[in-house]
This record gives C-alpha cells, sequence and structure tokens, in this order.
C-alpha cells in the first residue's frame, strides 16, 4: 500500500475546537512529496500512527516534524524486519510483570505490541465516535498523556508500555540515520546542528566555540552530497 | 535563533573561535575573504612580488601536462589556508612555495583559498592508468591493509576520497604525479604538517606500490567533482 | 556426545583483553594454547569502516556489538525478597560479544585505582574507626597492593599507549596531572588529548573553586604509538564515535590494536571463534581441571582438555561459569558463607546539565570516549569522610563522549516530555549544554550478589546468572555528597540552568550507567571470604585462574579496565615466573 502524505491542506486550527470539525483539524502539510510504502501498517494503524507522531514531535514554521521526515516510514519499516520480530529479544518463559527496574516483561514482540496497542485503541475510539486521527490536536495530545501516563490496558498491552515503545521508535526515525526512513534530508540533523557521519574533527576539536555550518552527512553519502554508491554495483543490469 | 545555512560544497567555512573564556568575545565577525581579491592574485599576483598562482596551478589545473602541480580547485579553504600558511612558516617546505608564500599576507591567503574553494572549471584529460593499479588503490582506499595495520584512506578523506573539510582534502581527482610526489614526501619525514601525525604514520606503512596504486586510484574518481568539472574532451 | 579433542597446555575461555594478553605471553613461553571466543572474528580492517562504523541507529541503539540476548542474558531483581526476572534486552550495561571483547567498544578511560583501594577495609578502620563503617558493608582488602601492581599498571599502559599527564611520578607530584594519584614510575606513554570545550569550561571553574583538574587518562590515542610488542596505533581524530562502536582509525587501544596481530601470528597459538563453553570439567576429586566443554557454531560439542584453564570472559559471565562448573562453594548472602558470586559491586554514577545561552557552541559530537576534564578532589581516599558518615567518592568532570542525537538531546527540568516545547527545547539546548558526571564507587555489601537463576535458561539449556543488587545506602550518601558539589561546580561555569540529582534507589537495570559489573569471583587472602588468591588462582581448582573485574572485593571510583589490564599482567608474571615451574597453589592453604 502507497499513500503519499501531504494530501490534507494546512489550516489553521485556531478557530476549530473538538471532535465535531474533524475534518477540518489541522495535519501538517509534508514538505515532501515522496510517497511512503508502507509494508507492515494497514490502513488504520497507518491513520492512527501518522496522526501520533505529528502531535509527538509536530511541525512548526521553522522546522517540519516526525511526520514530515518520513517517522513512520522508519516504524514501518523496523517493525516489518528483524527489529520487529524480536531481534535481540531473550523471549523464553515463564512471562510475569516485574518491577520497571527489571524491564519489559511481556511476551509480545515489538511488531505484535504495535499491533496489539493500536487495534485496541482503534476500537475503542471507534467505539466512541471519534478516531483519533479526527480528534483536535489538544484532545489527541490528551489521549497520547493518558497513553503515556497510565496502564490502561491496551489488549494486553499496559498503554504505558506501548506509549513507551512509540516515543522510542519516534526519536529514533526522527534523529537516526536517513538510511533507516526516517530524518528524510537529515532535517532533524540540520535542525540541532548534528553534523551526522563524519569522521574528523582533529584540527577544530580545540578551537572552542566554533561554530559549524556545514551540511550534515548521512552514511549513504560522502561530504559533498553525493550519494555514495558502490562502484562495484554496475549501474544497469548485465 | 541562529540559522544554518547550507554552504556550497567546499566553501570557505564560516568559523568563529572564541576565545575560551570569554563568552562576548565568541560572536565577533572576522574579515571576510575577498575571493576577487584571490582572483587577481592568482592572474597577476602581488605588488609584494608573488608570481601568478596560474604560471603553474591554473584553475583548470595543469598547464604543462605533467599533473606535477596540484589542483587546487574544489579543496577546503581551510585546508588551502593552512598549507600556504605552513609554507609561509617553514613547516611545510618546498622550494619553489616557500619564497612564494612569504610574498603573501595572511588576508592575500584568505582570499586565495577563498577564489580557489570556490573555483570550478574542468579536469584535462590524463592518461588513463593501469587497472591492476587503480583496482589496488580501490582496496588501499576503500578497504584498507589488514597485514599493514592501514585503515581505508577514505575512513578520513570521505566516501569517494571527496574530503571531509575543514582539514581534510579531497583526493578525488587529484592528479597521480602530485599524488606520488607529496606521499614520498610524507614518508621521507620532509612533509610532516598534519596536526594529529596521522599522514606522517601512515604513509611508513605503504610500499612503492601502493603509493602509485593509490594515486593512480584517486586521479580516476569522479564523484567529487561538480558536474561542471568533468574531463575535458 | 562431545567429541575430544587433543589435549593442549592451555584454554582461555573468552578472547578479549584478558585472553589474548594472556594468550600472548603463554604462547610466547612455549605453551599451546587455544583461545575459545564465543563470537565472531573481526578486525579494523575490513570490518570498522568509516562512515558505515558511524551508524548510532545500529551499533549504539541497537547494539550490534554486544551480547546476543535473544541466546543468553541475566536476571535481576533487587533483594532475594523478589522474584529475578530477565533482562530481555540489555541497555543498563553492556558486555560485549566477538574478538576482542568488551574492549573493542569501550571508551577508552583508563585509570589506576587508588593506593588505599587494595587496603580498602584496613584504610578505612584506620582512618575512620571500626564503627564508622555501615554493619552492611562487606568490603575487603585485595591481598595485593598498589606498589606490587605498579610495574604491571605500567606495563599495561605502555601496551595500549594511553594518552595522559602524570600528577605523581615516585612520590614528585607533576604540575598538570592528577595530584591525588598513587606514584607512577614514569609519565604516560603518550601526552594527553587535545582539551575540548566542555572539559576548559569545567577546568576554569574547578579551578577557581580551589580544585585540581587534569585531562583523563585516555586510550583513545594523542598521537601516533608503537607499543613494545611492536604494534602500532594511530592518533584519535575525535569523531564522537567510541563507546557501542569498534574504531576504524587503529586510534582506541583494543586487543585488535595492541596485541592480536603478536598473537595471531605465534603459532603455538589457536584462534576458535563461535565457541560458546558451556562449562569447565573437573577430575572426580574435583581439585583438577581437566579441560573445558563448549559447543561450535554449528552447535556441535567438543571437550578440549587442558592443563590450564584461564577464565577470560566478561566479569559476569566468568561467575556464571565457575557456578556452572561447581567451582567454589556459592555465596549464600541468608548465612554469608560461601564464596562464589560473593561481593558483587557496580559504579555509583550521577550526571548534571549545565545549559548555556545560545551563544555558546558546545559542539558536543567533536568527541571521544576518553576526552575529559577531571577533578580527583573527592574521590576515595582523598579527603576526609569523618564528617560526612559514608566512605567512597567520585571522580567529577565533563567528558562528553558522543554528540549522537537519539541518545543526546538535553533539556532542562521542566521540559514536556514529547510535543513543540520539547521539540523547541531540544533545537534551544543541543548545542549549548555541557554534561558533568560523576563517577563514584560500589562498596561491596552483604546483600549483592550472583548466583544461578532458578527458572531461566540461555540457548543452550543452561541457568542464567541472577543479579541480586541494590544500591548501598552508604553509596546514595555518597553519590548525594558528590552532586552537590558537582552542582557547585555547574554554577560556577556559568550556565544559565544547572541541574542533576544523585543516584537513587532503586537500581534500575534498564537506564544505562556503567559497564562496571564487578565482583563475584573475589580475590583475597583467606578462601573463605574469596574465590581467587592474590594472583587470581582458585582456591579450590589450582589450575584454573580466573581473570577480570569479577576478582575486585568491592569497586573504586574509577573505570575498572586499568587496574584490569594490570592484574592480568600481575598474573601473567605469576604464572610464567612461579606457576609454569612448579604448577599447584601458589599461595598455601
Amino acid at each position: 500500500m502507497t499513500i503519499a502524505p501531504s494530501v490534507l491542506p494546512e489550516t489553521s486550527d485556531s478557530a476549530h475546537s473538538g471532535d465535531a470539525l474533524a475534518q477540518a483539524v489541522t495535519r501538517p502539510a509534508a514538505i515532501h512529496s515522496q510517497p511512503i510504502t508502507y509494508i507492515f501498517f494497514n490502513l488504520d494503524e497507518v491513520e492512527f500512527i501518522e496522526a501520533a507522531v505529528a502531535r509527538l514531535i509536530p511541525a512548526d514554521d521553522r522546522w517540519p516534524g516526525a511526520l514530515e521526515v518520513g517517522v513512520t516510514n522508519y516504524i514501518d519499516k523496523q517493525m516489518g524486519g528483524a527489529w520487529g520480530a524480536g531481534e535481540r529479544l531473550y523471549r523464553s518463559g515463564p512471562w510475569q510483570a516485574g518491577t520497571p527496574s527489571q524491564g519489559y516483561q511481556l511476551p509480545l514482540t515489538p511488531a505484535e505490541l504495535f499491533r496489539t496497542a493500536i487495534a485496541a485503541i482503534n476500537k475503542e475510539l471507534a467505539a466512541k465516535g471519534t478516531p483519533f486521527a479526527a480528534m483536535t490536536p489538544a484532545n489527541q495530545d490528551a489521549y497520547l498523556k493518558e497513553l503515556e501516563t497510565t496502564d490502561r490496558d491496551l489488549g494486553g498491552v499496559p498503554a504505558r508500555e506501548f506509549f513507551a515503545h512509540l516515543w522510542e521508535a519516534t526519536v529514533e526515525g526522527f534523529f537516526g540515520d536517513p538510511v533507516y526512513g526516517g530524518n528524510r534530508d537529515m532535517i532533524a540533523w540540520r535542525m540541532i546542528g548534528f553534523p551526522g557521519a563524519y569522521a574528523s574533527y582533529y584540527d577544530v576539536v580545540d578551537k572552542h566555540g566554533i561554530v559549524i555550518d556545514r551540511p550534515p552527512m548521512s552514511l549513504a553519502q560522502d561530504a559533498m552530497g553525493h550519494v555514495h554508491l558502490d562502484p562495484n554495483i554496475p549501474p544497469k543490469l548485465p | 535563533m541562529r540559522t544554518r545555512n547550507i554552504l556550497p560544497s567546499g566553501m570557505i567555512l564560516a568559523i568563529v573561535i572564541a576565545a575560551a573564556f570569554k563568552f562576548a568575545d565568541a560572536q565577533t565577525a572576522p574579515r571576510q575573504p575577498d575571493a576577487k581579491h584571490g582572483a587577481d592574485i592568482v592572474a597577476h599576483g602581488t605588488a609584494a612580488g608573488a608570481p601568478p598562482c596560474e604560471t603553474c596551478h591554473s584553475v583548470n589545473g595543469n598547464p604543462d601536462g605533467s599533473g606535477t602541480f596540484p589542483r587546487l580547485f574544489a579543496l577546503p579553504a581551510y585546508y588551502l589556508a593552512k598549507q600556504l600558511t605552513d609554507y609561509k612558516a617553514g613547516t611545510r617546505t618546498s622550494d619553489i612555495m616557500q619564497p612564494i608564500a612569504q610574498m603573501l599576507s595572511a588576508d592575500d591567503i584568505a582570499d586565495l583559498a577563498a577564489f580557489y574553494a570556490g573555483a570550478n572549471a574542468p579536469l584535462p584529460s590524463l592518461a588513463a592508468p593501469d587497472p591492476a593499479l587503480v583496482a589496488a588503490g580501490q582496496q588501499l582506499a576503500m578497504v584498507g591493509n589488514a597485514a599493514k595495520a592501514v585503515p581505508a584512506c577514505n575512513n578520513c578523506h570521505g566516501p569517494g576520497g571527496t574530503g571531509l573539510p575543514p582539514a581534510i582534502p579531497a583526493l578525488a581527482g587529484q592528479f597521480a604525479p602530485y599524488a606520488v610526489s607529496e606521499l614520498q614526501l610524507w614518508q621521507r619525514g620532509i612533509r610532516k604538517n598534519d596536526g594529529g601525525a596521522q599522514m606522517s604514520d601512515l604513509v611508513q606503512r605503504l610500499d612503492e606500490r601502493d603509493i602509485a596504486a593509490v594515486a593512480a586510484y584517486y586521479q580516476q574518481v569522479k564523484s567529487a567533482l561538480p558536474a561542471s568539472a568533468a574531463p575535458a574532451k | 556426545m562431545a567429541e575430544r579433542l587433543r589435549p593442549v597446555d592451555a584454554v582461555t575461555i573468552g578472547v578479549g583483553m584478558t585472553g589474548s594478553i594472556l594468550a600472548k605471553e603463554l604462547a610466547a613461553a612455549g605453551l599451546k594454547v587455544v583461545g575459545l571466543e564465543r563470537g565472531a572474528g573481526r578486525d579494523t580492517v575490513p570490518d570498522f569502516q568509516s562512515p558505515a562504523m558511524h551508524d548510532e541507529l545500529r551499533f549504539a541503539i541497537r547494539k550490534s556489538l554486544m551480547m546476543d540476548t535473544t541466546r543468553e542474558t541475566m536476571t535481576v531483581r533487587a533483594n532475594v525478597d523478589q522474584t529475578a526476572l530477565p533482562l530481555r534486552r540489555i541497555s543498563g550495561f553492556l558486555p560485549g560479544t566477538g574478538l576482542g571483547g568488551s574492549m573493542v567498544h569501550w571508551n577508552g578511560q583508563t585509570w589506576r585505582f587508588q593506593i588505599a583501594d587494595f587496603i580498602y577495609r584496613t584504610r578505612m578502620e584506620e582512618r575512620y574507626g571500626k564503627t564508622f563503617l555501615d554493619p552492611d558493608l562487606a568490603i575487603q582488602d585485595w591481598g595485593v597492593t598498589y606498589d606490587e601492581l605498579e610495574p604491571h599498571y605500567d606495563r599495561f599502559e605502555y601496551l595500549c599507549g594511553i594518552s595522559g599527564k602524570a600528577g605523581n611520578l615516585n612520590g614528585q607530584l607533576q604540575p598538570g596531572g592528577n595530584p591525588f594519584e598513587g606514584w607512577r614510575s614514569r609519565e604516560y606513554p603518550t601526552p594527553p588529548m587535545k582539551e575540548a570545550y566542555c572539559g576548559a569550561l569545567f577546568r576554569r571553574a574547578a579551578s577557581e573553586l580551589g580544585y585540581h583538574p587534569f585531562p583523563m587518562p585516555s586510550a583513545n590515542l594523542s598521537q601516533p604509538y608503537t607499543n613494545p610488542e611492536g604494534v602500532s596505533l594511530h592518533a584519535c581524530v575525535y569523531c564522537g564515535f567510541c563507546e557501542r562502536f569498534g574504531c576504524e582509525h587503529y586510534a582506541k587501544s583494543s586487543p585488535q590494536t595492541i596485541v592480536m596481530p603478536v598473537l595471531l601470528k605465534n603459532p603455538n597459538f589457536e584462534l576458535r571463534t563461535g565457541c560458546q563453553v558451556l562449562r569447565i570439567t573437573l577430575d572426580n576429586t574435583g581439585r583438577k581441571a581437566t579441560g573445558v566443554v563448549y559447543t561450535d557454531a554449528a552447535g556441535h560439542e567438543f571437550e578440549q582438555p587442558a592443563e590450564l584453564v584461564l577464565v577470560t570472559a566478561f566479569a559476569l559471565n566468568n561467575v556464571r561459569l565457575l557456578l556452572l562448573s561447581g567451582i567454589g562453594k556459592p555465596y549464600d548472602p541468608r548465612t554469608g558463607e560461601g564464596v562464589t558470586g560473593r561481593n558483587y559491586s557496580y559504579q555509583t554514577v550521577s550526571g548534571v546539565d549545565v545549559f548555556y545561552d545560545e551563544s555558546v557552541n558546545i559542539n558536543p559530537f567533536m568527541a571521544s570516549g576518553a576526552l575529559g576534564t577531571i577533578i580527583d578532589d573527592f574521590a576515595g581516599d582523598n579527603f576526609d569522610h569523618g564528617p560526612h558518615g559514608f566512605i567512597g567518592g567520585a571522580f567529577i568532570g565533563a567528558n562528553m563522549s558522543h554528540g549522537r542525537p537519539i541518545e543526546f538531546h538535553p533539556t532542562p527540568p521542566g521540559t514536556p516530555t514529547w510535543g513543540q516545547a520539547w521539540k523547541d527545547a531540544v533545537i534551544r539546548h543541543y548545542n549549548h549544554t555541557v554534561t558533568l558526571l560523576a563517577h563514584g564507587s560500589s562498596a561491596s555489601t552483604r546483600g549483592n550478589y550472583l548466583d544461578l537463576d532458578p527458572t531461566y535458561r540461555d540457548a543452550w539449556g543452561q541457568p542464567l546468572l541472577r543479579m541480586t543488587f541494590e544500591f548501598p545506602e552508604n553509596d546514595i550518601r555518597m553519590s548525594a555528597f558528590v552532586t552537590d558539589k558537582m552542582l557547585q561546580i555547574g554554577r560556577a561555569m556559568g550556565g544559565k540552568t544547572v541541574a542533576g540529582a544523585p543516584a537513587k534507589r532503586p537500581y534500575n537495570a534498564t537506564i544505562y550507567q556503567t559497564t562496571h559489573n564487578t565482583g563475584g569471583a573475589i580475590m583475597g587472602a583467606d578462601p573463605r571470604t574469596s574465590v581467587v588468591n592474590r594472583y587470581l588462582q582458585c582456591w579450590d581448582v589450582p589450575n584454573v585462574f580466573v581473570i577480570g573485574a569479577s576478582a575486585y572485593p568491592q569497586n573504586a571510583t574509577y573505570n575498572p579496565t586499568g587496574t584490569l589490564g594490570a592484574l592480568t599482567y600481575w598474573v601473567a608474571d605469576a604464572l610464567k615466573t612461579k606457576y609454569l615451574r612448579s604448577p599447584g597453589p601458589l599461595v598455601p592453604t
């Protein structure tokens, strides 16, 4: 399934309040036109997760937010790949709840956890009449805050646990290297001034307070912005 | 709110060196280099007696076809300025360049560096290198040599050998005869103006063929060059 | 049924720092040595390459170089009344896997412990009286002294090429170094690294307050160096990808860059990777090891007979192997009897953020793992604890090791945890914040220990290690004291906001603190209270030596690696000059 972002017009939310005006709520226009091909999330899940990350790290008049830089694309590829399937996760029972100090103790893989919790959220909100994506930003924020701070049951997943996973994945997709499908054009790095994958600061580390004012560099690029291709891979199939 | 300008590739970095303990000084603007003045020196030399640079370092790089004089354009300005300053101070030696550099003021050097960093021109055609030599050079450049404990050149010089501003020069497209000569100078300890001795130390592990190979490889790497700097037909 | 292999003189269980150094020494002395490494083989070239190595997600977040917790992990609990549960991912501490072990992904902070650290109980009781210590504390003397270890510290530092400035050369204080350090017989092999901006700001404030700043001793080298083995390292380029990463520049001391080239060339040594040692086998007396049993990467089981077994895995795995092999009586916290697993300790760390205005560009990404400016004024035995009611202390310093943004995006207290205000704060503070660290000691207690978990098993069907740990009250008081000092320095550094908090209970195994897990197979003078003698030789099984921070009776202020390097050479010396001449107990019982 391929969904092009930036399908909704940019509108002001100042004149609107309440879920009744859902048709007009702001959803920040994406600055990029590349469509995202979701390999893991279904449409119902996409609608939730796009709306959720757009509130977790919103766009503003200076910098795009998580949605615009492709964080949902990042999360989708992680969930559809080895990480979602439980890479590096010890998965032997017995299973029991522990203390916060003992860490994650559910039998679910990340993919199962996202799928389970989002289904529960969508079901709960459908029963109330307004899906998450159609809420006002203020209501979306309040809903996310509740997920963050309570252990409300989401199909067996405590809300707090789901939120922690969602937030962690959002930050990874926002600040990680663009090769993983988020942080498009290294926008999050430009935003804070992180130069990315550079190799050497030998000559400047002791120039205290120096302004490092250069484009960041991705794993896929060289310092002049060229996409770095392996010369051993021919550009055309034989 | 500070904004972050995305500078054209290879262009001088706006560097503001703050006195470590005086924050108020941190934003003092430096003199802006004058690339036009740099161009003037390149074409006409200076009143103090420095000859026109283009006699040897024309923007298209290779007036005598030998590849003995380095290609300077599109190298980081900080790097170019440091080399001229080092020649002037005698920390990089050359019978040709030292006397010339001594005739350049600090402003001349900054202006020249700005000019060459922003300059652009087609590369001259060069003889096709031995493919086996290029392949051996590519191995050193991209992977390194475990037996000799030599890391990949690109680890510091950047993917594709495009350089990492401000201090690490691009190798891609550099003339092989010049590169061989410089690597030999590093090896013999005549050139030693790298701050951390990274180069001085590494070249000791290269033999003659390694040097020829890596020079041949980088000469034919075009990835670093702006589109307009493709080899002249 | 295990296939029985041809006997060898010695086997190392793990080929990391201690395994590679000892294997090198013994192979050079003529012994046939087999090194068994559970992970893969790897070398700087071709395995560590830039820019691929500069991948925060893969290496720092997904922990690509660390122990694979799909197959084995530890269980944790705070006390014996809790049910220990498995760390289903590791994040609080990061044992590595693969050739070179954790010394591939370490930061490179290479300290010596203090003279007093090795005679800790004696010194504390002498200085403060026997009633001063919390009765809960189980601190002990090491059975070896600083003076005995000094030549071995020196040898290890010269193997690594450590960059630093001596503060005490043969008793003479040296300007610019740490005036509190124990004497050293000569200067560091290479000069200190360049000072980062955060360090310069810290230095000024600490000096103004009357403290004694100095450069952190670093295994990220300030200049090229060729060690006495003839192996060369390059100068660090301050890329900001040390801890959790391999160094592609040959600039960080690791087995690959200090000893492995020599070891692998010696025909007396055979490296076997992908080999998981299941247990050490004992003869029917239980007093002599006959070798080890391991499985290779394809799952085939082998018995490797050996005259000498060197347990050279990560500290926690050393202890687990002893427990799985029935070496040493397991420690029982209820009775205080038994030794294996006793005195598990950690490190007590806390942080302070100094938030500057936007004119101060800290550039945290220009960094290395051990690029720091430090004071030692509140470490260990360096100040009078009498008025404060605790023992131990911390070094305090600015040693920001990176600016990688998934992990590093500091915000001041009161910032929302997400949303527009969070984003604004991250933009505002990312490049304008200095993080200070107090790196503190960890006292051993009767209740903190290691044993085998009764429930959870690894991929080979063996019990996981169970860790029972909570910060002792002594260390909570210590952390409050040193964090207060650190806040004072932070305020003197000119920040707009200064925020931080001491270590607090409960210990949270999900938040990274350090990988300085110590104890469990501790050294000492008395077989009733230690697993190994002063030469790290098992009291009960004299042809088994256990080399690791597992030997520390408690953890001192500093990162443990430097001391472990010294102990490794101390053991190598004892093996070559004593044990091999006359195999048997090196200390009478």
